[in-house]
């Protein structure tokens, strides 16, 4: 059993911190694969819960708790002259300790294969009901653990989902290990400081597919589409003018834009060599292809920002090329290398681009989510296409002061007023309920083809796609 | 398919580039694909001029080209990975690729790199 003080500090008089990725951290640190995480509130008003982390649904909440137990309601604990022993700034938080009687103060979790079972839009949360303050919780972890994994180098979560994973990254460490180093070193930073692996992971489950499965050329070429992959992401940073890509600094921030342009380069052209020598024409084809779309996409992105926000119809042509068109070649190029038939290959490719966009539009949500870890409004800001965006501007009550203030320089305030617009629009909503309606298109389309098993993977792997609290 | 109208249609988005350098690149290369199959000879010689071209704009070596024609020069960079794909043998796709780290590699580490179109000619007797 292991056992920890989680400490935080709160900002606000009622406030859901969510705490689902530093409990994630906490098992992955123990290496606890397979048992119970007890958390226990230490104070008697911080409460606990397990509920959606969606910034509304959290502005009811609190209206909830604020209806059944109001600030200054008459509490006949904030009647100090009737106490003892008061400390000398004991605070009058009848309220608050009234609202942790309706919470709960404890709570188990479970974890299966080394991660915690959530279900699609759970998160955990410690409710704040008397902040800001400094709080603790008390956490115990027990069950069967295995060896520790570090942090840093840890394999990301769809890498790990699916036997195999582990080759892919030792493909791309033997291949950062060849490079010469001013060309490595940015690749190797961006590389370890995580990524989702969404689509190596999606070429080596498709490698599986047909009759011919070989896990080493999978690898391969899973691996090369990661580096074709974080090649456009290097580029695209100078052209969007990024500092920070997962955490670390981009490449033209760091090193400066001439870097920047040699690194894309020298991996857009090594990966496609590492395709070409995997010796499928269909599989070199099918990459360059999808490399192809991703570049004219850029260009349509980019001259789209001068009609920003833009609608969805271009919003779209521009998305299925720079992020599903990989996302449809991954997953035809790994069926193709395991010579899958034609019918598979196909509605592979159809699966990865319903799944591409559902996932790019749950990426744009991110931009609106406080805790997501990234800087609220950096689309905005950034003047990057976003759906979000679209549904708000095109909302009839807050749609005419959203185009006002796009129009106009964005500042702190503005980026923060429009965002605070996209909340209260339901736009957020209305493209989560889009990505979720493509997802289970894509899920469909899985039922047509015999998939010997792959099926509930590829599922589990299309949901988490959308789901970025998990 | 006349070699004209293959690359009328390869140059979809890329058509301002052909009075800019990159028809007499094209014609450049075409005298060095005579040993390929006849119908692939044009798709080769505009994918090695293309990524002559692409390089250029992006400012390779030099000063970063501005973010549009980064982009356009990419954009060159991929269609001729695609026409590479569909017309050259494996050995030729590897030696393009190959050329590219080398230049590449070389505006990274700030040192001075084989011509372009040296490397584009020795790629295309690869076997």
């Amino acid at each position: 059993m292991v056992g920890r003080r989680f400490r935080f500090e709160s900002r606000h008089p009622t406030e859901f911190v969510d705490i689902t990725d530093r409990l994630r951290e906490e098992v992955q640190r123990a290496g606890l694969r397979t048992g119970r995480v007890h958390l226990q509130s230490l104070h008697t008003t911080l409460g606990l819960a397990i509920n959606e982390n969606e910034p509304l649904l959290l502005r009811d909440f609190e209206s909830l708790l604020e209806r059944l137990a109001p600030v200054g309601a008459g509490y006949q604990h904030d009647d100090f002259t009737r106490r003892f022993d008061i400390a000398v700034d004991e605070p009058e938080n009848g309220h608050a300790h009234c609202r942790q009687l309706l919470l709960t103060g404890f709570a188990t979790l479970l974890v299966e294969d080394g991660e915690l079972v959530l279900g699609r839009w759970q998160s955990v949360f410690a409710v704040e009901l008397d902040g800001p303050r400094q709080r603790q919780l008390a956490i115990q972890l027990d069950g069967d653990f295995s060896p520790p994994r570090s942090l840093g180098r840890s394999a990301p979560p769809a890498k790990r989902a699916q036997p195999g994973g582990d080759l892919v990254e030792l493909e791309l460490s033997r291949q950062l290990l060849v490079d010469p180093e001013p060309v490595a070193a940015p690749m190797r930073r961006l590389v370890e400081a995580g990524g989702k692996r969404l689509r190596p992971t999606l070429v080596q489950l498709t490698a599986g597919v047909g009759p011919r499965t070989e896990p080493l050329r999978a690898a391969a070429l899973a691996a090369a589409v990661e580096l074709l992959h974080n090649a456009t992401l290097i580029h695209d940073d100078y052209v969007d003018e990024s500092t920070h890509r997962r955490g670390q600094p981009t490449v033209a921030a760091a090193e400066g834009p001439e870097r920047a342009v040699a690194v894309g380069d020298y991996y857009f052209a090594k990966a496609t060599r590492l395709i070409a020598e995997i010796g499928n024409r269909s599989v070199t084809s099918t990459i360059a292809e999808a490399l192809e779309a991703i570049c004219t996409s850029q260009i349509d992105d980019v001259a789209l920002r001068g009609a920003f926000p833009g609608d969805h119809n271009s919003y779209l042509r521009v998305v299925r090329g720079k992020t599903a068109a990989l996302f449809a070649a991954a997953c035809a190029s790994g069926a193709l290398l395991s010579e899958a038939s034609p019918e598979i290959v196909d509605t592979l490719r159809r699966y990865g681009d319903l799944v591409g966009v559902a996932f790019q539009m749950a990426d744009d949500m991110v931009d609106f989510s406080p805790s997501s870890g990234k800087p609220v409004g950096l689309d905005i800001r950034q003047r990057v296409l976003s759906l979000p965006l679209i549904y708000a501007a095109e909302d009839r009550e807050v749609g005419p002061e959203v185009r006002r203030l796009l129009a106009g320089a964005l500042g702190d305030a503005e980026v923060g007023r429009v965002a605070e617009l996209v909340t209260s629009s339901g736009a957020l909503e209305r493209v989560k309920g889009e990505a979720q309606a493509l997802v289970d298109a894509a899920v469909r389309e899985l039922e047509t083809i015999e998939l010997d098993g792959l099926r509930p993977i590829l599922i589990s792997l299309a949901r988490s796609a959308v789901d970025r609290t998990a | 398919m006349s070699a004209v109208n293959v690359v009328t249609r390869e140059l979809e988005r890329l058509e301002s580039l052909w009075e800019d350098g990159l028809s007499d690149a094209y014609r450049s290369y075409l005298e060095a694909v005579g040993h390929f199959e006849i119908d692939d000879q044009p798709r080769l010689a505009l994918a090695a001029a293309l990524i002559e071209v692409g390089l250029r704009l992006q400012g390779l070596g030099g000063r970063a080209a501005a973010a549009p024609t980064l982009l356009m020069g990419d954009l060159c960079l991929a269609r001729s990975s695609r026409l590479l794909a569909d017309a050259a043998p494996q050995a030729v796709q590897v030696a393009f690729a190959r050329a590219i780290e080398e230049m590449s590699s070389a505006a990274a580490s700030e040192r001075s790199a084989p011509l372009t179109r040296d490397l584009l000619l020795r790629a295309f007797e690869a076997r």
